[in-house]
């Protein structure tokens, strides 16, 4: 039984504006691996040029952050869902001025 | 983007109550189909998880959004886009607005800013594009 990953409106043009695809994967990484085989592109939305999850993009396994489970390493089972969610934040005042205000 | 006024004047309103501190929400509705605004069926607002500066600065829980994203699809919607504050600063994106758009996933999303200042509170509307263009111009349609 494959993964369901559920895709953000902002990405649905990379997957043909499907709302959810599957992917055989055993791990977030090997799911990354597996959508961007299907859906070119998606890996670079998803990563930084290291690797790494971008800081504002989180998935979610299960309703479960895998920052707080084992990241990219996070096991995946037959049946799971996937979800990838914008972190949506901002405000009038940015990292810079908080250092400044800091002195 | 096409939104109702009761909508837009609780928007306005949570923006009011939350002041002097950002507040934050979600816009629950339709995609627009292509050349058609996004129509606002419903407004969350959620709590501004943002723990050190929640004067100036605004943070929307993942785990809210995945609760609010489920909500939306079972009565047959979705996420359009969402709104936050500006206490004493203008209802326009700011610089911190137009990075994080750009490092997360927000492309063709509204958001709409409220500016609260001598308690009043304006609205705008802008739909992010890509890194490039940044945030444009979303009118703003009241029903």
């Amino acid at each position: 039984m494959p993964i369901k990953v559920q895709i953000p409106a902002p990405l649905r043009p990379l997957t043909g504006g499907a709302q959810e695809v599957e992917v055989d994967a055993g791990d977030v990484a090997g799911l990354i691996e597996g959508l961007e085989s299907r859906h070119k592109g998606l890996r670079e939305r998803l990563c930084d040029t290291e690797g790494n999850l971008r800081s504002y993009v989180r998935i979610f396994v299960n309703d479960e952050d895998v920052r707080s489970l084992q990241d990219k390493a996070t096991p995946l089972k037959p049946g799971d869902t996937v979800a990838i969610v914008p972190a949506i934040a901002g405000g009038v005042v940015g990292p810079l001025a908080r250092r400044d205000t800091r002195g | 983007m096409r939104i109702v006024r009761a909508h837009l004047d609780a928007i306005r309103a949570h923006a009011l109550s939350g002041y002097p501190f950002e507040v934050c929400g979600v816009l629950i509705g339709r995609n627009g189909e292509p050349g058609r605004a996004a129509r606002v069926e419903r407004v969350v607002a959620v709590a501004n998880r943002e723990q050190e500066m929640p004067r100036v600065r605004y943070q929307i829980a993942p785990e809210d959004l995945i609760r609010i994203t489920r909500e939306a699809r079972d009565l047959g919607g979705e996420i359009v886009g969402y709104y936050h504050s500006h206490p004493d600063h203008p209802a326009r994106p700011s610089e911190t607005d137009r990075r994080i758009a750009a490092e997360g996933l927000s492309d063709g999303v509204i958001h709409v800013v409220v500016g609260v200042s001598g308690g009043e509170a304006s609205a705008t509307a802008w739909v992010f594009r890509d890194e490039t263009q940044g945030f444009l111009d979303e009118p703003l349609e009241v029903e």
